[in-house]
Parts: structure tokens; C-alpha cells; sequence
């Protein structure tokens, strides 16, 4: 479904991305892990257009999409929930939601989705009106991924889901992309809790310094040593 | 009493005018970051639009209007088009300069165009002024109040009930979020620049038939209106819209009571104190570009 090439990208003369390649298959829910700085952020930027790449491929379903703008790539059915869950704090629940769903136009599938969204997440459908800036981060968290959905992405991009919130907040977020999957979304999540992310997911790419290092079943990397040392803590 | 009330009326007509100054600057700074050293040649440009239509064209006068409107609006767009997007990223300090640069491009064309001597534009209202009760008004300065305020509930419904309202407040909230919700950065900004511009261009043209049109007006004008922005906090559309009636007020009072010489130095003087005591605005705490 998606397939990244040896792709390279610098912020100035940063480089983020040093030729990364990995692939996400439909259906699938694969995981990009790593340390702080690794390049996973620039990945899922890269591939949502908000980076541009210098260098290397990004293929979605057999087209090239890394020359189009963030809204053409929207379009094509990836949605991106950035890190840190930037929801626009001045605007309401419902404002922030239709913001998802800015780039379409079917306004019946538009209402339909919201109403998944409530249904998934029922706090959301109690605070419509509410500024989403006074949401608690949890609250924020699920907002951010409701929006993503609006977009009714077949591949959806999220980033550190598990930042910050509490194990029970944490535990509601997992289930939430459990479901998604079930509904036919293909998933890919950058995350820190390596031991999380591994658990739940069926393939890991393992990133450093701007390259992928390792990849495999997620039930190999948990078991593999480097991994275990490096990023499970044992 | 009765003066006390007149110059509060007075202030009301003027502030008008003064807020949609302070709207478009602010929507400007707030989405683009921008600062628009400009945006008092807009206002002239509004003044000798309405002046152009009228003695050139013989146009009717509220044709005349609604032309330099269109003038402002097409020519802020332009600007941002030709002069800002290809600096789109780069400091606040270099679309600064370019901005003083369009400033005294524009003033020189102005004065190339028309030399220096002050003109009139003629209007279709009668002379004589309503009362009601213990106030008078000229009928051109209601519908120079009238028309303000129009224009800023249309600004208001635009930013707060339409979807390119809504690309326009995400954009001003968190840029990078928008364009991944799909919004058209670049097109955002060009209808920005366009509208506020447009916002600027409109108070010069209903200012213009009561005072007169030379070359220099948006000089005064641009610091009114940085003043409205520095009052209402800067991005503040509803702070723009009180900052520029509460300016109009202030300087009626400050030219009845104290004396007319010094109409533009209370502005200035509240503006001092507003940074000295409540340096993000007097309207902080309201909601931002909407
Ligand atoms: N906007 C930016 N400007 C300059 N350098 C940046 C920018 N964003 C990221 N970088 C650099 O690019 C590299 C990769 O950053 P990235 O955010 O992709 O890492 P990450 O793996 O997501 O890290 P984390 O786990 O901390 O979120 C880092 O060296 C970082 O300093
Ligand atoms: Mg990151």
C-alpha cells in the first residue's frame, strides 16, 4: 500500500532522513520505533508532504506522491495525526472535527463519520461547544485521532498516540486504533513505548539516526537483544 | 451632558472607521505575520479610488465606493502574490522592510499621480444635520457609521460562519495543522492580505468625503491603526473592533475637554499606558482571530 525508497530529507542543513525505506502493506499495523531524534517524526511528515523530501521515492498504491501538496496526498486517503496532538485550541470540538473534514465535500458522508466519531468516542459528542484548548490531554488525544478520521483515510499516520497520558487514558487510545483497524484502516504509529507498540502491532521498523536499523515480525523484535536492550529497558 | 454625549457620538463615527482599520492589520499580523507597514497606503489608495471614480469616471458616488474597495482588494492581493509569497518562511524583520519599501512606493506613485495639493470628494448627502435630541449628525458621518459597521459584522460572519472563516482561524492557530488538514496555506494568505487590505481601502473611502485626500493621509492612518491593534492585543478581531471605538471616543473627548490640538496625542497617550500596564491588549483574554 505504501512504499518509502531510500528517501532523504533536511530541515536546513539537518539531515532527518539519511535513505529510508520501509513498507506498509493494507490491512497492516506497522510500528516505527526509536529514540528521541531518530527521524520518526520526519518520516511521517515526509510521507504527509509537510517535508519535503530531496531525495528517494514515496509510493502510495503504485503512484508517486512525493511531489504533491499535503492536500493532494490528504485526498489520496492519508490522514496524518501529528505529534504532540495540535488541535486548534481556540476552536470548538465540533469546529476542530470538521476541520478533519475540510478537504471533502460529500456532506452525508461527512455527518455519517461524525457520528462514528461519536460513537467511538462519546466524551467528544458531550463537549461540541467546548474550546478544544480546555480539553484534558487525553481528551485532546482522542480529539486529535477523531479529526485524523474525518478525513476518512484508508492509511492513517499517528504519532506518539501514548504521549503523556495515563496507563487507563492509554489503554482507551490503544482499544480506539484496535477498532479502527477493524473497520479496514491500515495503520502507521510512531512510538516511544516500544514495548506498547510491539505488543499490538504485526511488523516494527526500528529507526536510528535516520536510517531504519532493523525490521521484522513484532513478535521477533520484542525477543531480539538489541531491541530488548535499547529500547525495553532489559 | 448633552456635549459629553455629542462627543461620544463623535468618537462612535470615527472609531468605525478606525476599527476596520485595526480588523484588517490585525488579521494580517495574526495570520500571516506580517507587518503591514503598508497598510496606511491602502486606506490612501481607498481615498483617491473614490476621488478617481468620481472626478474621472463621473461614476455615481456609492459606485465610486464600492470601485475603490475593489481597487484595495485587488491590489493587496497582487501585493501578496507578486511580493510576499516568494518570501513565504522567511523572518518577520525582511517582510517588514519589504512592506516600508511598498510604503513609500505607493505614497511617491500617489504623489507623481496626483501632486501634493488636497482634493475633495463630493458626496449626494444634504448639509444639514439630524437631531435627535440633544445630539446632531451630519447624515454623511451616519452613513459613514452605518456602512463601518456593516463592514465589520460582514468581516465577522466571513471569519466565525464560513468555511474559508474556519481555514482562516486554523491557519492563524497552527499553521502546519491546517495545511495538513488540507488548507491552501498560500491561497489563505493572498485572501487575507486581499481582505484586509480591502478593510483599509474602505476607510479611506468613507473618511475621504469628510476630511480631504492628499498623498500623506495613510500616515496617520497607519498609526491609528497599529494603535487599534496594540489596544485590542495583537491578532485580536474582536479587541480590533472595541480598540477602534474606544480610539474614536478617547480622541473626541481628548479634543473636546482638553483641546483639539492634542486629538492625536490622547491616542497615543492611552497606547503608552496600555503597554506600560497590559502590554497584550486590553481584550487578552478574548478569543483570537475570532
Ligand atoms: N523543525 C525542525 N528544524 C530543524 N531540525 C529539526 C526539526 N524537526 C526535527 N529536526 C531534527 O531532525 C532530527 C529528527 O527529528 P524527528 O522529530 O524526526 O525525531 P523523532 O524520532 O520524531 O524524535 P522524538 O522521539 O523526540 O519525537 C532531529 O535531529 C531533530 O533535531
Ligand atoms: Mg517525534
Amino acid at each position: 500500500m505504501l512504499r518509502l525508497e531510500g528517501l532523504r530529507a533536511a530541515y536546513g542543513r539537518i539531515e532527518a532522513l539519511k535513505g529510508v525505506s520501509l513498507e506498509v502493506r493494507a490491512g497492516e499495523l506497522v510500528t516505527l520505533i526509536g529514540a528521541n531524534g531518530a527521524g520518526k517524526t520526519s518520516t511521517l511528515k515526509a510521507i504527509s508532504g509537510t517535508l519535503r523530501s530531496s531525495d528517494g521515492r514515496i509510493l502510495f498504491e503504485g503512484n508517486e506522491i512525493h511531489r504533491l501538496t499535503p492536500r493532494e496526498i490528504l485526498t489520496r486517503g492519508i490522514a496524518h495525526c501529528p505529534e504532540g496532538r495540535r488541535v486548534f485550541p481556540y476552536m470548538t470540538v465540533r469546529e476542530n472535527l470538521e476541520m478533519g473534514a475540510y478537504a471533502r465535500a460529500d456532506i452525508h458522508g461527512i455527518r455519517e463519520d461524525l457520528e462514528r466519531v461519536f460513537a467511538h468516542f462519546p466524551i467528544l459528542g458531550e463537549r461540541l461547544r467546548q474550546a478544544a484548548g480546555t480539553l484534558s490531554g487525553g481528551e485532546q488525544q482522542m480529539l486529535a485521532i477523531g479529526r485524523a478520521l474525518m478525513a476518512r483515510p484508508r492509511l492513517l499516520l499517528l504519532d506518539e498516540p501514548s504521549l503523556g497520558l495515563a496507563p487507563t487514558v492509554i489503554e482507551t487510545t490503544l482499544r480506539i486504533i484496535r477498532e479502527v483497524r477493524q473497520r479496514g484502516v491500515t495503520v502507521l504509529m510512531v512510538e516511544q513505548n516500544a514495548y506498547l507498540a510491539l505488543r499490538m502491532a504485526d511488523r516494527g521498523y526500528v529507526m536510528e539516526t535516520g536510517q531504519i536499523a532493523l525490521e521484522g515480525k513484532a513478535g521477533d523484535l520484542i525477543e531480539n537483544e538489541h531491541v530488548k536492550r535499547a529500547y525495553l529497558g532489559g | 451632558m448633552e456635549t459629553f454625549l455629542q462627543h461620544v457620538v463623535n468618537g462612535l463615527i470615527l472609531g468605525g472607521t478606525y476599527a476596520l482599520l485595526g480588523i484588517g492589520l490585525t488579521l494580517i499580523f495574526g495570520i500571516m505575520n506580517v507587518v503591514n507597514f503598508a497598510h496606511g497606503e491602502f486606506y490612501t489608495l481607498g481615498a483617491y479610488g473614490a476621488f478617481l471614480f468620481l472626478s474621472l469616471l463621473d461614476t455615481n458616488f456609492f459606485v465610486a465606493l464600492l470601485g475603490a474597495i475593489a481597487l484595495g482588494i485587488l491590489l493587496g492581493g497582487a501585493c501578496e502574490r507578486l511580493l510576499l509569497r516568494p518570501l513565504l518562511g522567511e523572518s518577520i524583520e525582511t517582510t517588514m522592510l519589504v512592506m516600508i519599501a511598498v510604503w513609500i512606493a505607493m505614497q511617491n506613485a500617489e504623489l507623481l499621480a496626483w501632486g501634493g495639493v488636497a482634493q475633495s470628494i463630493d458626496h449626494p448627502f444634504p448639509q444639514a444635520p439630524l437631531i435627535l435630541g440633544p445630539i446632531s449628525v451630519a447624515p454623511l458621518r451616519l452613513f459613514v457609521f452605518g456602512t463601518a459597521v456593516l463592514l465589520i459584522l460582514g468581516a465577522h460572519l466571513l471569519i466565525h460562519r464560513t468555511r474559508l472563516g474556519k481555514a482562516m482561524r486554523a491557519t492563524f492557530q497552527d499553521r502546519e495543522t491546517a495545511a495538513l488538514m488540507g488548507v491552501d496555506i498560500h491561497g489563505i494568505h493572498t485572501l487575507t492580505f486581499a481582505f484586509g487590505s480591502g478593510l483599509a481601502a474602505a476607510a479611506g473611502t468613507l473618511l475621504g468625503p469628510i476630511f480631504v485626500v492628499y498623498p500623506s493621509m495613510g500616515d496617520l492612518a497607519a498609526l491609528k491603526a497599529f494603535s487599534v491593534v496594540i489596544l485590542g492585543g495583537l491578532g485580536n478581531f474582536a479587541g480590533a473592533t472595541l480598540g477602534g471605538l474606544l480610539l474614536g471616543i478617547a480622541e473626541e473627548l481628548g479634543a473636546g475637554y482638553v483641546s483639539s490640538g492634542y486629538r492625536d496625542a490622547v491616542g497615543f497617550a492611552i497606547i503608552i499606558l496600555v503597554l506600560l500596564l497590559r502590554p497584550s491588549g486590553l481584550f487578552a483574554r478574548a478569543e483570537r482571530v475570532g
